[in-house]
């Protein structure tokens, strides 16, 4: 258990200050939230969850929990996403100030949304608070938000652009939180990014929900390219209703220091199907933590996941898939994969694939490689006049290619190949 | 379909062990519980030196500062330490010359398991070291191996005439702080086999220990020492049975294995200690620690286990591979129905240049059993070149059994090259309607579909091992239809 006095003394009084108002249902969970976070503590390497990411430096600073005001045009304007046309959603330090009118879908500050009760049957219903200290702080403490809600049928015109944008002229310590609900038979694709103004340490303590109703379908892109000062802890918990699709596309670049995706996803119905994209690309002095679980709870179910890693420089990447099959989840269709690139000599990689079955009539499998670039085809695209430099990076978009390639919107993937390459060039120590 | 299968299934779990019989032979029996005491009690009996009770008390003291472990996914039964008696040996223990003076009923015993220990009944040439509850009752072809250097002998024979290599290398790669069974192990180990094979030296037959449990309330402490001197070759065989008993007994062995230069030595096990009964009454927990070191350059290490006993198996035969191209490997096949709980795996770890390493490993889950793969492979950042190719597959038979895996995979290291694959599934409808349109009935499928299954494993196996263990496997399969 780590107590770093100074943050955790902090946010035991910023708990005391803000807990009480609101609901009576929404303070008896605030309180079991923080009466988890607090008998948890920050989690240390010998939690089996972070037994690879240690994040004792990582809480260190003299962090502030109210942020100031953000006034961040200019950050926007120059960071966008090229040519991509979607309902712009802005989230200043966290904060979503009014309504964003799109038809057919509801965008609601968080900080309103808590006043309808009707809130009491999503809220960190799913998740379990007791292993999960960072989404219980968050729980505990987060302010305000966003809530998107699909209505029943409606089929978005546009993707969702949920942008975050920090001011982090101090070093802050933010508790975002975003609620999706999709309506039964409705599709709506959420793409978020983050910006960040200044280079104090901040660090964000996200948790997403989402839950999909019958026949819906849910496609959430994380985009993480970020500057070294953020610490990104990413809590998404996901719950599936009978024949509903998710997506999620988790990318990661060089930028962050430390960035942990902890994806939690209940198949609470029959029929479902749920792709799981990851790609991280690492560079400096990062640590990348990708942990996923995908629970089977009933039959006839179909999950995939397939996350690949580039890692480079003095980089540091995590990755904990879990595919859970209960025993009334016959008939599963379960499969994961992880390929890790290593082009560093410095870089290292923990991977651990884990597959737990209870039902007999499945089919599961899981596959981890790890390796660097394959020598012969190095020299076949030298020996055709292609530079080192050149064909080194021609192997690696090539590699990404089966994670960047299933990104359903062309303008997000011409951006995140855009970045790919752009990452892999400026980085030099990657022979 | 369904009702026959679940006959069927009915039937093989309600498999009786066919080897829980008890020898009523006169034991010499250590009183309940476990101090300083004991362990002065049984380094007395066996005449210990100084050295080796000094070294038992460490781990003695290491034992009581040791926590049980908690990160295993199957509930671990509080193990009562002083609740068990730590030395139990056939009390008529003279220093047998020959075979013919062993008690009879010994001997009948191991022929019961099918062991012969009479040399002249010996058809396959496999040098036998038996070990009747604490103690190595007899070894045979001793004078054999002796012309060629061949140590083979029961560990408290060689503390006696071979002091200098047991010091030597006696806790070198299991050290006696290594995990609470483990120190518990060094503290009150009573015997076990010691095998040391001089340089340049390739072993000309199989060598063998058998271990058998037989009196109430003892646990089992064995440890097997095995050396391999520069260029010398060994492969070692052990087989493990127990009586029925309604309590659990504890087996917590340590083997340890040294390659050194050049040297290769091939270890394989078929465990069939008592599983417990159907309602998972009894039984015998086998939380062993193996390990082995491939201290020089181009060593080889390589484990095969056919795993069907046990209540609980607990237990990963690892691999050090420290010396330069050297290799380790890996074969399992473990099979679990009834209550039964395998939690088995290994570990390897690539520390020099250009090291090797394989690991296969099959698990079949069938009743209520559950089967858990947990391995790792860590590549050093000095292990340039490592390579390593992991596959472990899950079969499942019936609904409600279980099989996990778990496997950690760590490179420091950019030229090492690491694949690691699994798949669960059950045996496929359509192949048990292949093999039954050309005339094999379905129970008959299922064995050839599940040998099929294993075979890359059993093939790692002796001859004699071989067959022995395709038996097991083909008896603790019968009937399971999918």
């Amino acid at each position: 258990m780590i107590t770093t006095t100074s943050l955790y003394d902090q946010l035991i009084s910023f708990y005391n200050n803000t807990a009480g108002s609101g609901q009576q249902w929404l303070s008896d969970l605030r309180s079991r939230a923080f009466e988890a976070f607090s008998t948890q503590g920050f989690p240390t390497t010998k939690n089996e969850e972070w037994r690879f990411t240690n994040i004792a430096a990582f809480l260190k600073e003299d962090y502030s929990l109210q942020p100031g005001a953000a006034t961040l045009q200019d950050i926007k304007k120059s960071n966008g996403i090229p040519s991509f046309d979607a309902h712009e959603i802005v989230l200043k330090n966290g904060m979503l100030n009014e309504d964003v009118n799109i038809r057919g879908i509801t965008v609601t500050p968080f900080r309103a949304a808590l006043k309808d009760d009707r809130l009491k049957s999503y809220l960190s219903k799913y998740i379990s608070l007791e292993k999960n200290a960072f989404a219980a702080l968050n729980t505990a403490l987060f302010q305000n938000g966003v809530v998107i809600e699909t209505a029943k049928n409606i089929i978005a015109d546009k993707p969702l652009h949920l942008i975050h944008v920090y001011n982090a002229e101090d070093p802050v310590f933010v508790n975002p939180r975003i609620l999706v609900i999709a309506n039964k038979g409705s599709k709506t694709e959420v793409v978020e990014s983050i910006y960040v103004k200044g280079k104090s340490p901040l660090f964000i303590n996200n948790v997403t929900e989402a839950y999909i109703a019958e026949n819906a379908r849910l496609d959430q892109y994380y985009l993480q390219t970020t500057a070294p000062n953020v610490r990104l802890v990413n809590f998404t918990q996901c719950v599936q209703s009978s024949d509903s699709l998710y997506n999620n596309y988790t990318y990661t670049l060089p930028g962050a220091d430390f960035v942990r995706n902890t994806l939690h996803l209940d198949l609470n119905g029959t029929n479902t199907e749920s792709h799981l994209y990851g790609l991280y690309l690492t560079g400096a002095n990062q640590l990348v933590d990708n942990h996923t679980s995908v629970h089977h709870l009933f039959p006839n179910c179909m999950s995939n996941e397939l996350y690949k890693g580039v890692l480079m420089d003095n980089s540091r990447a995590v990755f904990n898939g879990k595919i859970y099959v209960h025993q009334d989840a016959q008939k599963t269709n379960a499969f994961q994969q992880n390929n890790n690139m290593l082009l560093s000599n410095k870089a290292v990689i923990d991977s651990k694939p884990q597959l737990e079955i209870f039902a007999d009539d499945v089919k599961c499998s899981h596959g981890s490689t790890v390796g660097s670039f394959n020598n012969e085809a190095l020299f076949y695209l030298k020996a055709r006049g292609i530079g080192e430099i050149a064909a080194r990076n021609l192997l690696v978009n090539a590699f990404a290619f089966d994670v960047t390639n299933k990104i359903q919107i062309p303008a997000v993937r011409e951006y995140v190949e855009k970045l790919i390459t752009k990452k892999m060039s400026e980085a030099y120590d990657y022979q | 379909m369904a009702n026959k299968s679940d006959d069927i299934l009915e039937e093989y779990s309600s498999k009786e062990y066919e080897f829980g019989f008890v020898t009523d032979i006169e034991m010499e029996i250590a009183p309940k519980g476990l101090s300083e005491e004991t362990i002065h009690y049984i380094s007395a009996k066996k005449q210990e030196p100084q050295w080796l009770l000094d070294w038992r008390l460490k781990g003695y003291h290491s034992f009581l500062k040791a926590e049980d472990p908690h990160w295993q996914n199957f509930e671990l039964p509080k193990v009562d330490f002083q609740g068990i008696s730590y030395y139990a040996a056939p009390k008529s223990r003279a220093k047998y010359k020959s075979i013919d003076e062993v008690d009879p009923e010994l001997i009948a015993t191991f022929e019961k398991l099918g062991i012969p220990l009479s040399e002249q009944k010996v058809l396959a040439g496999v040098a036998v070291d038996a070990v009747f509850d604490s103690v190595s009752v007899a070894t045979t072809f001793k004078e054999t191996l002796k012309e060629h250097g061949i140590i083979f002998c029961s560990v408290s024979e060689a503390v006696q005439e071979h002091p200098e290599l047991v010091q030597k290398y006696l806790g070198s790669v299991v050290p006696h702080s290594d995990n609470i069974y483990a120190s518990l192990n060094s503290a009150v180990f009573s015997d076990g086999s010691f095998v040391y094979i001089p340089k340049g030296v390739r072993c000309p037959m199989e060598l063998s220990t058998y271990f058998r449990i037989n009196t109430e309330n003892t646990g089992q402490f064995e440890r097997t020492l095995i050396i391999a001197d520069e260029g010398s070759y060994v492969s070692y065989l052990e087989g493990c049975t127990a009586p029925k008993r309604d309590e659990n007994q504890l087996h917590a062995a340590v083997v340890e294995l040294i390659a050194l230069e050049n040297a290769e030595i091939k270890y394989s096990t078929v465990q069939n200690w008592y599983p417990g009964d159907k309602e998972g009454n009894g039984g015998i927990y086998n939380f062993v620690t193996k390990r082995g070191v491939c201290r020089g350059a181009n060593a080889k290490i390589s484990w095969t286990q056919v795993e069907t006993g046990s209540a609980i198996t607990w237990k990963y035969p690892s691999v050090i591979l420290q010396g330069d191209h050297s290799t380790g490997e890996f074969y399992s096949v473990a099979v679990t129905k009834g209550k039964q709980i395998a939690d088995t795996g290994t570990k390897m770890f690539h520390i020099g240049k250009n090291t090797k390493s394989r690991i296969i490993s099959k698990g079949i889950s069938a009743g209520e059993g559950q089967n858990s793969y947990r391995g790792l492979v860590q590549v050093g950042s000095k292990a340039e070149n490592a390579r390593n190719f992991t596959q472990c597959d899950s079969l499942l038979i019936g609904n409600r059994c279980g099989a996990h895996t778990f496997p950690y995979i760590e490179s420091k290291n950019n030229t090492a090259t690491i694949e690691h694959e699994a798949t669960t599934s059950k045996i496929g409808e359509d192949q048990i309607f292949y093999l039954n349109q050309r005339g094999i009935d379905t129970e008959k499928a299922v064995a050839l579909i599940v040998n099929g299954y294993a075979k890359e494993v059993l093939n790692q196996l002796p001859m004699e091992f071989a067959v022995e263990a395709q038996k097991l496997l083909s008896i603790s399969l019968e009937g399971s239809v999918g």
